[in-house]
């Protein structure tokens, strides 16, 4: 009871320390501001763009061409024998388009390429293919029926990787990326900076290195649990609102929240993020000086795992994809991403859990191990072989 | 006042600690007894923090016994909210108000926070800094974020506490003032157990003395014994008016020992048993002597002493 709470207090402390609702909203605030200028400069950006744009032609162009043409263009028809003096002229004042043909070869200058050309160039393959369908008397009807793709009927014996699932994994891995990330941060300011205030002997003469580091564990995972629900809260709220202003239904994203799977897939995160917080501790903890030391790019370690376990995506029911799903570093977000692709029966989901729990259990141990012996080491930072040493006379 | 100080709280036996080629601790032994304030002294780089992070487990012991009379866990280690330890290196959260880190101190000590918030503000308050309880520590000058580090050390009122260094940063004035909370405390019914370099301060307050030297027990009693046993000696201070001269040792008799000040003074220590007439006659016939004063060794006399001669 005491050493839970201890853990309580030291949680409730981390947590107190880095989950600063103020800073959230106004990170959230910003974002939200941002979200808007982009919205609203892309609209006004793209207002401006709907005018039609000059062209220059030559007066020989055929005649169906320029009633196109003329949808998305302001036409100004000139002789052939002024294309050298116009040439000229766009060169000069660095504007305007030319428009020539020879029978079926056009010809176009310009200052530089844009996106008025692209448009230009799509409306000229449009004709062009037009043109080659009456040389061969084929109908628009008859093309249609020809590019028209084969009707097939699909039937799944197990047709439960449905595409929310999916999207649903990548959801959960992206916040774990997000919550790693913050706990890099968090561990890294938490445990070198009491280190380097020399708080630590204070703290450890009162409580124990295993519950110093399960506080710092918890309260650092709440905090990143925190920060996850604010952004996942706002992406929700983003999508519907995005939905409800491109005439979508609130239902579009709600469809999205599958509860199977986000009741398969939080634990499975959560426990992830627990293991990763145990391990950027314990390297924390043994960094004496973050801006000198070599051992800070070990905490990126976390992030290359996560990512390794998209490959799982590619081919579920591989060798590798199923190793990676039982593999503790890898499978809080493999397994998970293994079940919304393929058949994963429940003792695998079970057993992927239960070894996930005995690592975590296991490598707070560790950290706490490896904090107690490198605790009072100040100046030189210590190697890993002196830490292993120093462990086992301890 | 007898049964307060009859109980043993702490007992430490044959306790040894080296690290690499240095033998930090070396087979020391000794005994804390309730409602004692127990001065732990010695030279820089004597052991004495070395014993005290044994002491509160934070290293562990190469060999030897340490046996508390608290309530303790598996570990056998006192209970944390019995036992107050104001460490050598000094460190708070800068970044947090003042009143926050000490409650949070207080409470991983087994203190309820609104009864540590309480205690908090009266301990500000007497310290002059009740206004200044919601900045940050980084704020504060050395001076009084030493005040606060003490607040943090006894503010749950410990059974046991272990002050390293407590003088330490502090002006005169602060220093007097300490010495009278450490009083009070210990007066509330806590051991203390100090080490400190500031003899003239530990004379005030201490009842038992250890000294250690290179990591072995020099003296080990009551402060009352060690005068006993060296404080007999006769100490004459004399202040010259030109440079002191180099030979007035082989001009006098019954000399223990002679040290130099500075240029003009010299601080002179005979044998128990010296006749001061025959030496005041020595004396006069010495040139340029402006002033002279006789007196009996204080603590820092005989730290001195005994460390010298221990490392003789």
């Amino acid at each position: 009871m005491k050493y839970l709470n201890q853990v309580i207090t030291v949680t409730r402390w981390e947590y107190r320390r880095f989950f600063k609702p103020k800073n959230e909203l106004l990170g959230l605030s910003i974002m939200l501001l941002v979200s808007i200028v982009s919205y609203f400069g892309g609209k006004y950006a793209f207002s401006g763009s709907s005018e039609k744009s000059d062209l220059i032609v030559s007066q020989n162009l055929d005649c169906k061409l320029t009633e196109r043409l003329l949808i998305d263009f302001k036409l100004h028809e000139v002789p052939a024998e002024q294309k050298s003096t116009i040439i000229e002229t766009i060169s000069n004042e660095k504007k305007g388009i030319l428009l020539f043909n020879n029978g079926n070869v056009f010809t176009i200058h310009a200052y530089k390429d844009s996106k008025v050309l692209k448009n230009l160039r799509t409306i000229l393959d449009e004709y062009q293919r037009l043109q080659k369908m009456q040389d061969i008397e084929l109908s628009q009807a008859d093309l249609d029926n020809i590019l028209s793709p084969p009707t097939i009927i699909e039937s799944f014996v197990y047709s439960k990787n449905s595409q929310r699932r999916v999207l649903l994994t990548y959801f959960f891995a992206g916040l774990m990326i997000m919550a790693v990330l913050l706990s890099f941060a968090y561990q890294f300011t938490a445990i070198t900076g009491e280190k380097q205030l020399k708080i630590t002997e204070q703290i450890v003469s009162a409580i124990s290195p295993q519950v110093w580091m399960d506080g710092k564990i918890f309260g650092i995972t709440l905090t990143g649990i925190s920060s996850m629900f604010t952004y996942s809260l706002l992406g929700i709220i983003g999508g519907i609102l995005f939905f409800q202003f491109t005439g979508a239904p609130v239902s579009t994203i709600i469809n999205y929240l599958h509860l199977p799977s986000i009741l398969l897939f939080l634990p499975f995160a959560l426990t992830g993020i627990l293991i990763w917080n145990a391990l950027l501790a314990a390297i924390a903890s043994i960094i004496t000086d973050p801006n000198n030391s070599g051992k800070s790019s070990l905490m990126m370690l976390p992030l290359v795992f996560v990512i390794a376990s998209f490959t799982v995506t590619r081919d579920p029911d591989s060798a590798l994809s199923v190793f990676l799903s039982w593999f503790p570093f890898t499978s809080a977000t493999a397994m998970p991403m293994r079940w919304a692709i393929t058949e994963v029966e429940i003792w695998k989901l079970a057993g992927s859990f239960f070894v996930l729990i005995v690592t975590f259990y296991l490598l707070r141990i560790l950290a706490a191990k490896i904090f107690r012996v490198s605790i009072l080491i100040s100046g030189k930072e210590p190697s890993w072989n002196q830490i292993f040493k120093l462990m086992k006379e301890s | 006042m007898k049964d307060l100080h009859s109980k043993p709280i702490l007992k430490v036996n044959s306790l040894s600690k080296s690290f690499v080629n240095v033998q930090a601790v070396s087979n020391i032994s000794f005994t804390i007894e309730q409602g004692d304030i127990f001065a732990f002294l010695g030279p820089n780089g004597a052991g004495k923090t070395t014993t005290l992070r044994i002491l509160l487990d934070i290293i562990q012991a190469d060999s030897g016994q340490i046996e508390w009379n608290l309530i303790g866990g598996k570990n056998s280690l006192p209970f944390a909210e019995q036992i107050g330890y104001l460490p050598e290196e000094r460190g708070l959260y800068t970044d947090i108000p003042i009143i926050r880190s000490l409650v949070y101190l207080a409470s991983i000590r087994g203190m309820d926070p609104s009864k540590a918030r309480v205690a908090a503000m009266e301990w500000l308050e007497r310290l002059g800094l009740a206004d200044r309880s919601k900045e940050k520590l980084q704020a504060l000058s050395k001076g009084n974020q030493q005040k606060i580090q003490f607040i943090a050390s006894i503010l749950h009122k410990p059974i046991f506490a272990i002050l390293d260094e407590p003088f330490s940063g502090l002006d005169p004035l602060n220093q007097e003032k300490f010495i009278e909370y450490i009083k009070e405390i210990n007066k509330q019914g806590a051991t203390i157990l100090l080490s400190a370099h500031q003899m003239a301060l530990v004379e005030k307050i201490a009842n038992k003395v250890f000294l250690i030297n290179n990591g072995k027990e020099v003296y080990n009693g009551s402060l009352s014994s060690i005068y006993d046993l060296f404080g007999k000696k006769h100490v004459i201070d004399l202040l010259f008016k030109t440079p002191a001269p180099d030979n007035i040792f082989q001009t006098l008799s019954q000399v223990e020992s002679m040290d130099r000040v500075d240029d003009y003074r010299v601080r002179i220590t005979f044998m128990q048993e010296t006749d001061l007439k025959k030496v005041l006659s020595e004396l006069a016939r010495i040139e340029d002597i402006i002033n002279l004063t006789s007196h009996r060794p204080d603590l820092h006399d005989i730290f001195l002493q005994l460390v010298k001669t221990h490392n003789q």
